[in-house]
């Protein structure tokens, strides 16, 4: 067993057993001193001069010396570099990341228990230059213990840890990892992946590379089948009877696994009581729907809820929303004579015809009075000049304050060229398209909110509409102004300015059968829903979120863009806010620190505080559903991603230089400590060689010195 | 020479006892108690065989001690006549006392200057008693305290043999050699010394008193560890004169130590005889008496010598 010494430079220390030899052969001095008359006889007495030179007790010199040599070796800190030792160390010491899933889906079975259990063992054979360090993720990631010495601060960590509401995606973690890796200074790294390993969470283009030296395990937790029953989605019907709104929930349920169809109960709750159940039939890796009776939402703010009973993943059997009454858009629909034409017929009838009751068409004012314009969202020129004098000023200065303002040139729609600096560009003459065949429109900005709804397949037809004639418009883009549409000879069919908080679209043909027979079209009504909705700058309200967004309550506009405008608008009036979130708990809101987190599913509610006969502020969170699909993923592909080994082997050629041989044998001598056996052997040397030494007494003879002549 | 102490079965032979006599802070009181019962103790012990026979008569004068008239010739002869004792020569009688540092050992409780001190006090008084001038010197390595040989002297030495304190180290030829020089008249001197030094230096400074003509006797004192070698186990000894140390084993030395002592004092004692010194060796355990008695016996021969 071959032994090597860590600092053999204290080996000179053993030379040190040259004192035990040098104490022995002197004369002892003793603490007895006689005064005595005269030294002249005693002087005289012969000595054999051998006699000063003989060691007299070899086996407590030995005990000495051997003392010396074992502290000598003990600091010179020897260390075995047999099979078995370079076995147990590796490739050194080693930078550990253990990283453990916590999004929803762990809930299932017994995963979680099993991955906690496996995030023990992996730093339970820590060695003592290793580091480990716990990384938590699910949508995120998060550093719990970095750099740990020992097992015991993970340990104490995974004890306070639970499953999260949040989906998966290795993406953040793996990266938190590769950054903890890159920063250590011990050259080998080993990273383990402890997750039930879900199709869904990995994309391949996560962009994490391992540096070299590190290897890759992972610890599989999922694979079984799970029963799963989740409320994916519920559809809210609102038709207004009476003024009031009445919606008809209608639920979808989901059953994942399974072998037979079984029966399954359905509620349906209103701020948190229970109001309505069905039981459905659900077939085994199938789904079904379920329809409510209506309910009337004579509030703001009210919580509905659909649930079912809880399986093994609890967290998708609920689906939360939030419901007020709703607020069309206020529309003034201003139109030119008619000329024996349909005129706004036709965009009337689409924004009357709407099951949700969006639009609110009011009659036609005088744009020139103070009052003009008040709680009007949408102002539609169909086929009219933009009015001069007061009321073009007027309606000017809406638009600039956030109103919006929809142009439908038609044969009269236009501006004088002094008019306000509103418009987009400038029309021209009407134009003939291609006789009979006429004009198609082309290149339309899907990524504009007007036209995102049609991006997908079969979601718009705009091809097989015609347009017979339209005004020449010229545009020229720019930061405010951008073309969301053309005819397919090129010239402009929909434009767009930016004037302030409002905006201004023109459309430079009709929105009727005349000029076009886009109005004959399915896409049409949608079309014009999408366009009047735009020009308001209204976001539709958000009936729930997913978790791991964040909101920033005091943000108006993020609030509006995030479909909480009116939220925004209760929030503003105060600065101090509670939030009561999930679970019972209250996050204070301060005006420096206005974000909530929605972590988890269910109902937050917000409230000034010390105002609790003041209906709150509700937002519904629900999980992203995605999560519920544990198809699982190869997580050998996952390795390979970050540029590891399937067999386990480092990265590249692993830990070399000078410096890592160094950390090694450091790490192989912590490991073994033979130095305290040493340090142990000599001490009880030292003690039994006092005991036997004061015990003998002097046993060492020590006469005179020289001889003298006697007289 | 026998180590065991002889006690006298005489009254006032506990006086003998230097433990007792230790017990007694006065000198002269000391000196004077020890020779009176001493005498005493001689005249009620007939085997000791001492005698204060007169010399010669000589008429009375007024003022003699009328004790020593002669009262058989007055009946005789109907004139009155003093005895004259041998005693009554009016000699010089010098202590030499050693006060080196090694004087001051004592492994009981009478150390070796205090057993001088009360040997020379009595060897004193007796001589003053006898009508002898005396006299004291106190030496280390030269005189340290002289008081001249005096009719009137007896109360100057006690004092100074009071004062006497051993702390120097001594040597013996140089010191001699000083008292050689102060002391004018020929008498006895007796010296009172433990006498660590070769023979040789030895009977060559007591050579230099020997040649002045003086009548020498020599007291060697020793105390019985000095004879025996004291201690066990390893022990560190330090010369009371030079403060030298040495580790010693005394059991395994104690052998050779006492040969060498006795060799000494043999080679001391047959020196000291063929020089015609008397040699008196005195242990400080044993009472005076011994000391005293050869004194007396020394004296007695001198006397009968003239």
């Amino acid at each position: 067993m071959p032994l090597w010494l860590l600092v053999p430079a204290f080996l000179a220390g053993a030379a040190a057993i040259i004192v035990p030899i040098v104490v022995h052969l002197r004369r002892r001095p003793t603490s007895k001193v006689v005064p005595f008359p005269s030294l002249m006889f005693l002087e005289k007495v012969p000595i054999k001069a051998e006699q000063k030179r003989r060691i007299h007790n070899w086996f407590l010199l030995s005990l000495r010396a051997l003392a010396l040599i074992l502290l000598a070796v003990a600091f010179a800190r020897p260390f075995f570099t047999d099979a078995s030792s370079l076995a147990a160390t590796g490739s050194g010491p080693t930078e550990r990341v253990v990283l453990l899933d916590r999004s929803w889906s762990m809930v299932a079975d017994d995963r979680w228990e099993r991955g906690l259990n496996a995030a023990s063992e992996a730093v339970a054979g820590l060695g003592p230059l290793d580091r480990a360090s716990l990384v938590v993720f699910d949508q995120g990631a998060e550093t719990v213990v970095r750099g740990a010495p020992d097992a015991q601060p993970i340990q104490a960590a995974l004890d306070t840890l639970a499953p999260s509401s949040g989906a998966t995606s290795m993406g953040p973690g793996l990266k938190l990892a590769e950054t903890i890796l890159q920063d250590s200074e011990l050259a080998a790294g080993e990273v383990v992946i402890i997750s039930d390993f879900q199709a869904n969470a990995w994309n391949g283009d996560e962009g994490v590379a391992f540096p070299e030296g590190t290897t890759v395990r992972t610890v599989v937790l999922g694979g079984d089948e799970v029963d799963n029953r989740a409320v994916t989605q519920v559809a809210l019907n609102r038709e207004r009877v009476d003024n009031r709104d009445r919606i008809s929930p209608a639920a979808r349920i989901v059953r994942t696994g399974g072998e037979q169809e079984v029966e399954v109960e359905v509620s349906l709750e209103l701020d948190g009581r229970l109001v309505q159940t069905r039981q459905v039939i659900l077939p085994a890796e199938g789904a079904t729907g379920v329809a409510f009776d209506p309910v009337t939402v004579a509030q703001r703010h009210t919580l509905l809820s659909v649930s079912l009973l809880e399986d093994g993943l609890p967290q998708d059997d609920t689906w939360n929303v939030v419901l007020s009454p709703g607020r069309a858009t206020s529309v003034e629909l201003l139109s030119g004579s008619s000329r024996g034409t349909s005129g706004p017929l036709y965009v009337r009838n689409a924004l009357e015809i709407s099951e949700e009751q969006t639009f609110e068409l009011r009659p036609a004012g005088d744009l020139s009075g103070p009052q003009a314009l008040a709680q009007r969202h949408v102002v539609i020129l169909n086929d009219r000049a933009f009015p001069g004098g007061a009321a073009g000023a007027r309606l000017a200065e809406w638009v600039t304050g956030g109103g919006g303002l929809l142009i439908i040139a038609g044969e009269r729609g236009g501006w004088a060229s002094a008019g306000p600096d509103l418009f987009p560009g400038q029309l021209g003459g009407v134009v003939d398209r291609d006789g009979s065949r006429g004009e198609r429109l082309v290149g339309l900005d899907y990524d504009h909110p007007v036209f995102e709804v049609f991006r997908g397949a079969r979601q718009g037809d705009f091809a097989s509409a015609r347009f017979y004639r339209a005004r020449a418009f010229s545009v020229e883009e720019s930061d405010s102004v951008r073309v969301l549409a053309r005819f397919d000879d090129g010239s402009v069919a929909l434009a767009e300015r930016r004037v302030g908080e409002g905006r201004v679209l023109v459309w430079s043909s009709t929105l009727d059968a005349f000029w076009t027979d886009l109005a004959l079209k399915p896409v049409f009504l949608p079309f014009v829903h999408e366009l009047v909705r735009y020009a308001s700058g209204r976001n539709p309200s958000v009936e729930a979120f997913t978790t791991g967004q964040v909101l920033d309550v005091a943000d108006a506009e993020a609030m509006e863009s995030a479909g909480l405008g009116e939220v925004a608008e209760a929030l503003s009036a105060s600065e101090e806010r509670v939030a009561l979130v999930p679970g019972g708990e209250t996050v204070d809101l301060e005006a420096d620190r206005p974000f909530l987190s929605l972590d988890r599913a269910g109902f937050y509610q917000i409230r000034p505080p010390g105002q609790d006969d003041v209906r709150p502020v509700a937002i519904a969170v629900n999980v992203d559903r995605r999560e519920a699909d544990l198809t699982p993923l190869d997580a050998r592909e996952v390795v390979a991603g970050v540029g590891g080994s399937v067999d386990g082997t480092p990265i590249g050629s692993g830990p070399q230089g000078p410096e890592s041989e160094r950390l090694r044998q450091e790490d192989l001598e912590r490991r073994q400590s033979l130095w305290r056996y040493l340090l142990v052997g000599a001490l009880v040397l030292l003690l039994l060689e006092t005991l036997l030494s004061n015990r003998m007494g002097s046993g060492t003879r020590t006469g005179g010195g020289h001889a003298r002549a006697t007289g | 020479m026998s180590h065991a102490r002889a006690r006298s079965s005489a009254p006032g032979a506990q006086f003998l006892d230097p433990e007792v006599l230790a017990r007694i802070d006065n000198l002269e009181l000391l000196a004077r108690t020890v020779v009176h019962g001493f005498l005493n103790g001689l005249h009620r012990a007939p085997h000791l065989g001492l005698s204060m026979d007169f010399a010669e008569h000589r008429p009375y004068v007024p003022g003699d001690d009328i004790r020593h008239l002669d009262w058989k010739l007055f009946g005789r002869t109907d004139r009155h006549y003093l005895k004259q004792y041998e005693a009554e020569t009016n000699a010089d009688v010098v202590a030499l006392l050693d006060v080196s540092a090694s004087m001051s050992y004592g492994s009981g409780p009478v150390s070796k200057i205090d057993y001088a001190r009360f040997l020379t006090a009595c060897l004193l008084h007796f001589s003053r008693k006898q009508r002898d001038r005396v006299g004291l010197v106190t030496f280390d390595t030269e005189v340290v305290e002289y008081v001249p040989a005096s009719a009137r002297n007896l109360e100057l030495a006690l004092h100074m043999l009071d004062r006497a304190n051993p702390g120097r180290p001594g040597e013996l030829r140089p010191a001699l050699l000083q008292c050689a020089e102060r002391l004018a008249r020929r008498g006895m001197v007796f010296l009172v010394s433990d006498f660590y030094e070769e023979p040789d230096v030895i009977m060559e400074s007591l050579s230099l008193l020997k040649g002045r003509g003086h009548d020498l006797m020599i007291f060697h004192l020793l105390d019985p560890a000095e004879r025996e070698l004291p201690g066990e186990g390893s022990t560190t000894f330090q010369d009371l004169e030079t403060e030298e140390i040495t580790p010693v084993v005394p059991e395994q030395l104690r052998a050779g130590y006492k040969e060498m002592i006795e060799a000494h004092v043999a080679a001391l004692r047959e020196r000291c005889t063929g020089n015609r010194i008397d040699y008196v060796l005195l242990d400080t355990s044993q009472p005076l008496d011994h000391a005293l008695f050869r004194y007396l016996t020394i004296r007695e021969r001198k006397a009968r010598g003239r």
